[in-house]
């Protein structure tokens, strides 16, 4: 390596000098063992990327509040005609219902970002050939996805908590079935959001292989949104369905963490949800490791 | 010993398998139920040595098989069969090891993020690879002295020139301070002033800082100002490795005295066929065998 060719002090005191908005770190205390160079196993700041990138852009901003805001108002209004002529439906009431609703709506908000603008999508890397970048890193490309959507899913989670607190306040929708219920909720969105971290990852490294994506994310869209219940609560659906949908991922998603909240699962049956989505977590996990392998062993790039 | 820049390929071979389009009646349906799997070799046998502090430019007609292999040598690609070793390591095995101390710049595809601006990229990128902000500092003060990216660092990378944007990628490939850098064809479509000013970076980069640099281009100008020593693939083998002059003498007697290196290139590829035994590396001997027929089957490295 060539350190150490450092340049002057006059150089570093230019005015257009990089990093003067970076926070310093403190210097060793006297005495202390001189600090060897920052080990490059972390590498959290890539978190950052999709965030920095909507806020760069007010348009992107406001698209992002209008759509939650129209979805959101759009489901309200949906559900509240629905129930016009019934009281119960199902075994849920008007406000259970439209709680139900209107928290996949900000549930969904969680992928609310939309990196094609940014030509960031696996997709785009692979034709670009710019996925060559992703091998010449210190940190494994299956780290470096892990963080991105990280980032992306705090994101998401700043907008989910926005509009869960403002209709929340507003009474648009009702508060945990009971505190016990809300933690349950809390952790089990934890863990479907994992379980939704690991799908769409492998959608994604579908490329490796497919080179582009498209057509399977929209499928996956529709397939997770039917089978997690997203569209319309699983229990209108038929008994078969709900039965076939039990041997799936997806319904851990969302369906699991929203039921515990509006107090359609009685929050007793917590340790067998929180072991299927452990599970599920597990399988695709694993799945998800063996095809990185794979993909890192037959990655090409595009266009000499 | 000192193995830092250090590139050792030894009958390098890479084989891509695709699937070919049948012909004739139901061509596509055929494809579709029994698609045909061809094997073409992109890089075959190929074996060089570069010493630390080297600058080495690949040169070759589009398709030659020089940006297959520099993509082994980053470690991207894994090859089908043969040996390589940079910094001591085996890049496509010890991928982190690796990345720690090679950077590359691969033509205009970019690393930075599209809507973020130079600056916020190369923090971004420094963090990656565990650089600090007082080296940050330091190496970009150092980058920005030839490259001027004070200029243009807080624009958003989407909105740089392409010359803008090669050269943060230039400084986001040697943020880490590796002792390797790889450019795949770096200048392509860029003016004569940037062009001069990336040339002048690359030969502070190697007579500064020893750092060893290995390039691709298809610009003679660019060949002739920074590299000593070249590299000649075509088909996928190499059809030459020594120093330009060496170049210009083998084909001295076939050119009159005003062609300049791009008639030198063009005879070497028009008139080479590779023999089918690497050259020894560094040693400037010719592999090119005089058969006329060959050359209106193989394009100008021009």
């Amino acid at each position: 390596m060539i350190d150490g060719q450092s340049t002057t002090a006059a150089t570093l005191a230019a005015p257009h000098a990089f990093g003067r908005r970076t926070r310093r770190r403190r210097s060793p205390r006297p005495g202390s063992p001189p600090r060897g160079p920052r080990q490059p196993r972390r590498a959290w700041l890539a978190a950052r990327v999709t965030p920095l990138t909507e806020f760069y852009q007010a348009g992107r901003l406001a698209s992002a509040l209008f759509m939650l805001t129209a979805r959101g108002a759009l489901t309200y209004w949906l559900w509240q005609a629905l129930y016009r002529s019934t009281s119960t439906s199902a075994g849920l009431n008007v406000r259970q219902a439209t709680t139900y609703a209107m928290l996949g709506v900000f549930y969904m908000s969680f992928r609310t970002v939309n990196r094609w603008g940014s030509r960031d999508t696996m997709t785009q890397h692979m034709l670009e050939g710019t996925i060559a970048y992703w091998f010449l890193r210190p940190v494994t490309p299956r780290r470096y996805y892990c963080i991105r959507a990280t980032g992306e899913l705090a994101y998401g989670a700043c907008w989910a908590a926005l509009a869960y607190g403002i209709c929340l306040t507003a009474g648009v929708i009702a508060p945990p079935a009971s505190a016990a219920a809300g933690l349950a909720a809390l952790a089990t969105v934890g863990l479907g959001l994992v379980i939704l971290y690991y799908l769409q990852q492998l959608i994604d490294l579908a490329c490796f292989w497919t080179v582009v994506n498209n057509q399977l994310v929209l499928m996956y869209e529709i397939v997770q949104n039917v089978l997690a219940g997203a569209l319309v609560p699983l229990w209108f659906m038929p008994a078969w369905f709900v039965a076939f949908d039990g041997w799936l991922p997806f319904q851990g998603t969302l369906n699991i963490p929203l039921s515990l909240y509006v107090g359609r699962t009685p929050v007793s049956v917590l340790g067998r949800e929180l072991a299927i989505q452990a599970a599920w977590i597990a399988v695709l996990a694993v799945l998800a490791t063996l095809i990185w392998r794979r993909a890192a062993a037959r990655v090409t790039v595009l266009g000499g | 010993m000192n193995i830092d820049g250090t590139i050792v390929a030894e009958a390098l071979t890479k084989v891509f398998h695709t699937t070919a389009r049948a012909r004739g009646r139901l061509s596509a349906v055929r494809s579709v139920l029994r698609p045909e799997r061809v094997a073409k070799t992109a890089v075959d046998a190929v074996g060089f040595r570069v010493e630390p502090g080297e600058l080495v430019a690949f040169l070759g007609p589009n398709g030659a098989g020089k940006s297959t292999t520099i993509k082994m040598l980053t470690g991207i690609l894994t090859p089908t069969s043969g040996r390589v070793e940079v910094n001591g390591l085996v890049p496509y095995r010890e991928r982190i090891a690796n990345a720690r101390k090679v950077g590359a710049v691969f033509g205009q595809r970019s690393q930075l993020w599209w809507d973020l601006p130079a600056r916020d990229s190369l923090s971004v990128l420094a963090d990656i690879h565990g650089v600090g902000p007082q080296a940050l500092r330091e190496r970009i003060a150092t980058f920005d002295r030839i490259l001027e990216l004070s200029e243009f660092w807080d624009t958003r990378a989407r909105q740089l020139s392409l010359g803008q944007r090669v050269r943060c990628d230039l400084a986001a490939a040697l943020i880490h301070d590796p002792a390797v850098l790889y450019l795949d064809e770096p200048t392509i479509g860029m003016d004569v002033v940037v062009k001069e000013q990336v040339r002048e970076f690359l030969r502070d980069q190697v007579e500064q800082r020893g750092r060893t640099v290995v390039l691709t281009t298809h610009d003679m100008t660019e060949v002739e100002r920074l590299a000593e020593r070249v590299v000649l693939i075509n088909h996928g083998r190499i059809a030459y490795d020594g120093d330009l002059d060496t170049l210009r003498r083998t084909h001295a007697d076939a050119l009159d005295e005003e062609a300049d290196l791009e008639d030198v290139m063009r005879r070497a590829f028009g008139a080479g066929r590779t023999s089918p035994e690497s050259p020894e590396p560094g040693t400037g001997s010719a592999q090119l065998n005089e058969t006329q027929a060959d050359r209106n089957t193989v394009t100008s490295a021009a």
